[in-house]
């Protein structure tokens, strides 16, 4: 069953288009998250989702029925904000009991819910304090739990974690992530974090200008990005964007690669796909982790410019084709900046863009 | 800050306040005298015995034109005038900033841009049209009439306080009261309205001065059973006699001044602090 389905919205201010026709469907039980840069609409869709902005254009659906024309309070949904946007001068009890109070939900009932909420998020020592007197987590917790009281259809979370801290944000992603397989009810996460994005989506729409530029699981967005944006926007740090010519050497297609005076020739895998390229200029997609040591002195002989230990992994930085490349080796096989790494990109992987149109080759 | 410094400054907060305590203390003490005391002793000397013969007098017996019952009716009216004035004013004040501020339609900045030139309309020039405004409500010379004045004129002000205060609450929390069911009212009454009481304390302060101390609009829109005490501290003072009682003058004064500096240090404190909330946020 469809949980939601958004079809051909449009949104615009005067002739200002924030949404330029956006399809999505989502079945029950996903996990979708919107990810996208500051004004690329994420948000403006989830108010319209939400009924808190109408669309210009198209149709919402939610639990397969049309909700253009449904208020924001019938539409069966439950949202959590960023800012949280508890009520101040509420306690938390009374601010999970004022949704039930206005849908007229009996007092007992009421008890009966904020006690489960309670006790599911773990904050029943909380239930008589004042926003003003929790932490940022504690709020964040309150928010989801007023949320969670109302049993939606679908919720929304308008980046919620963002004004947490580096630590506390990875424990109440964890949370969420656990919470949606315990309650499989349907999640709209919108996040400008490409990692939260990775981490807890089933699906991903990647948004820019308006625009959907990709929607798929995220591991089909990570290895096969249709566009340079989304390559560059999801992965951390980002792909490495290598401008190289297309050539054909002893019927194998594949790409020079350059560093200093050094040079090599890097074969394609499947590579009968980019026939129609071949003399062009193409720009090669290679994520800072594809790349190997060449033990045996093959591969590309690389300069070393910089590295950036980050523990687990060294990310070395250096130059090929005349732009900075960066590789993520294993701590053991990083060297001094100045010195010389046999590297050897995997083709297998690699993704290719046409540079005129930025979109995916084959 | 150095020991001295702290010293010097002290001495000039203390000099500031003694300069602004000292016709307060040459009212009270006149008050306070026989005019024998008066016309014998100086200004600033302290009664020899404490009468409160002027303050009875003022209060009861002393003539305001032919009439000679003292200020009490006028105080009186001035209380049955200023709660409805003050209240009204600083309610639909609260409605239109959360109106300007929360539920902004097409033309709001221009209306409240248009309340806010109220403000610079001088009131002399609101003199005659509001007289025959009045007139054909039918509210002339009455007390409503005043009250109507007074909620008018107040409105351009109270709406300005709270629409500034009010766009310092996030538009989330709006959104997020609406998604929970919450229609305009509700998200008024029971989210907005209890997040408001720094604003409201400044609103109901500046009101309530505004109004007690008005003298124009008591003068030129009200008559007899209806004037305020300012209209009968005016008359008081100016109804000569033979000799003029300036310890009944005084407790006349003071009487006429006593609500406002009651209001001042019951909630002053909210005053600065509600002022200071909307300074950081506007």
């Amino acid at each position: 069953m469809g949980a939601l389905a958004i079809k051909n919205v449009t949104k615009r201010f005067g002739d200002t288009h924030i949404l330029k026709g956006i399809d999505i469907h989502v079945d029950s039980g996903e996990f979708l998250i919107l990810v996208g840069p500051s004004g690329c609409g994420k948000s403006t869709l989830m108010n319209i989702i939400a009924g808190l902005e109408s669309p210009s254009g198209g149709e919402v659906h939610i639990a397969d029925r049309i909700v253009n024309d449904v208020a924001p309070k019938d539409r069966d949904i439950a949202m959590v904000f960023q800012s949280y946007a508890l009520y101040p001068t509420m306690n938390v009890r009374q601010n999970i009991a004022f949704g039930l109070e206005t849908r007229g939900v009996p007092k007992k009932e009421q008890d009966e819910v904020i006690a489960r909420v309670a006790k599911m998020l773990q904050m029943d020592h909380l239930l008589d304090r004042k926003p003003g007197q929790l932490s940022g987590g504690q709020r964040q917790r309150v928010a989801m739990g007023r949320a969670l009281a109302r049993n939606p259809k679908l919720f929304l979370f308008d980046e919620p974690l963002s004004n947490l801290d580096a630590k506390l944000r990875v424990e109440m992603r964890t949370e969420i992530k656990q919470l949606h397989h315990r309650l499989k009810t349907t999640i709209v996460y919108v996040t400008h974090d490409q990692i939260e994005a990775m981490t807890l989506g089933d699906k991903i729409a990647v948004m820019k200008d308006g625009v959907i530029q990709q929607f798929g699981s995220p591991q089909q967005i990570y290895d096969t990005p249709a566009n340079l944006f989304v390559a560059g926007f999801i992965g951390s740090p980002s792909m490495n964007f290598i401008p190289a010519h297309l050539a054909s050497e002893g019927g194998v297609i594949g790409v020079s690669l350059q560093s200093g005076d050094a040079a090599c020739f890097a074969p394609l895998l499947d590579s009968q796909r980019y026939a129609a390229y071949v003399g062009k200029r193409v720009i090669v997609g290679v994520r800072p982790e594809q790349w190997d040591l060449a033990a045996d002195g093959g591969g590309l002989a690389c300069k070393i410019n910089l590295t950036e230990p980050t523990g687990p992994d060294t990310i070395v930085f250096t130059q090929i084709n005349g732009i900075e490349v960066q590789a993520r080796l294993h701590p053991r096989d990083a060297r001094s900046p100045g010195s010389v790494l046999h590297l050897r990109p995997d083709m297998s992987k690699a993704v290719l863009f046409d540079p005129e149109t930025e979109i995916r080759i084959g | 800050m150095s020991k001295p410094w702290r010293g010097v400054l002290y001495a000039v907060l203390l000099i500031a306040a003694l300069y602004y305590l000292l016709p307060l203390y040459v009212m009270l003490s006149t008050s306070l005298k026989t005019m024998d005391e008066i016309r014998a002793g100086n200004l600033l000397s302290l009664p020899g015995a404490i009468s409160f013969d002027a303050w009875h007098k003022a209060w009861g017996t002393a003539c305001t034109g032919i009439e000679c019952s003292g200020l009490s009716g006028y105080f009186w009216n001035s209380v049955r005038m200023v709660i409805p004035a003050v209240l009204i004013s600083t309610a639909l004040g609260a409605l239109n900033g959360y109106v300007l501020s929360k539920w902004r339609f097409r033309g709001s900045e221009l209306a409240f841009a248009m309340l806010l030139f109220g403000l610079y309309i001088p009131f002399q020039v609101l003199l005659l049209p509001m007289a025959q405004t009045l007139g054909w409500f039918g509210l002339a010379r009455s007390m409503a009439g005043l009250v109507f004045v007074h909620v008018v004129c107040g409105i351009a002000g109270t709406t300005l306080f709270f629409r500034n205060f009010y766009v310092g609450i996030p538009d989330e929390l709006i959104k997020a009261a609406r998604l929970d069911g919450a229609g305009f009212w509700r998200i008024f009454l029971r989210i907005v309205l209890p997040m408001s009481l720094p604003i409201l304390m400044v609103t109901l302060i500046w009101q309530f001065t505004q109004i007690w101390n008005d003298f124009l609009f008591g003068l030129v829109f009200s008559s007899g059973e209806s004037q305020p005490i300012t209209v009968g501290l005016n008359n008081l003072a100016n109804t000569s006699t033979s000799v003029k009682e300036y310890n009944v003058n005084m407790a006349a004064a003071l009487i006429a001044a006593l609500p406002t500096i009651a209001v001042y240090v019951l909630a002053g404190k909210y005053f600065v602090r509600g002022l200071a909330a909307g300074a950081v946020k506007g």
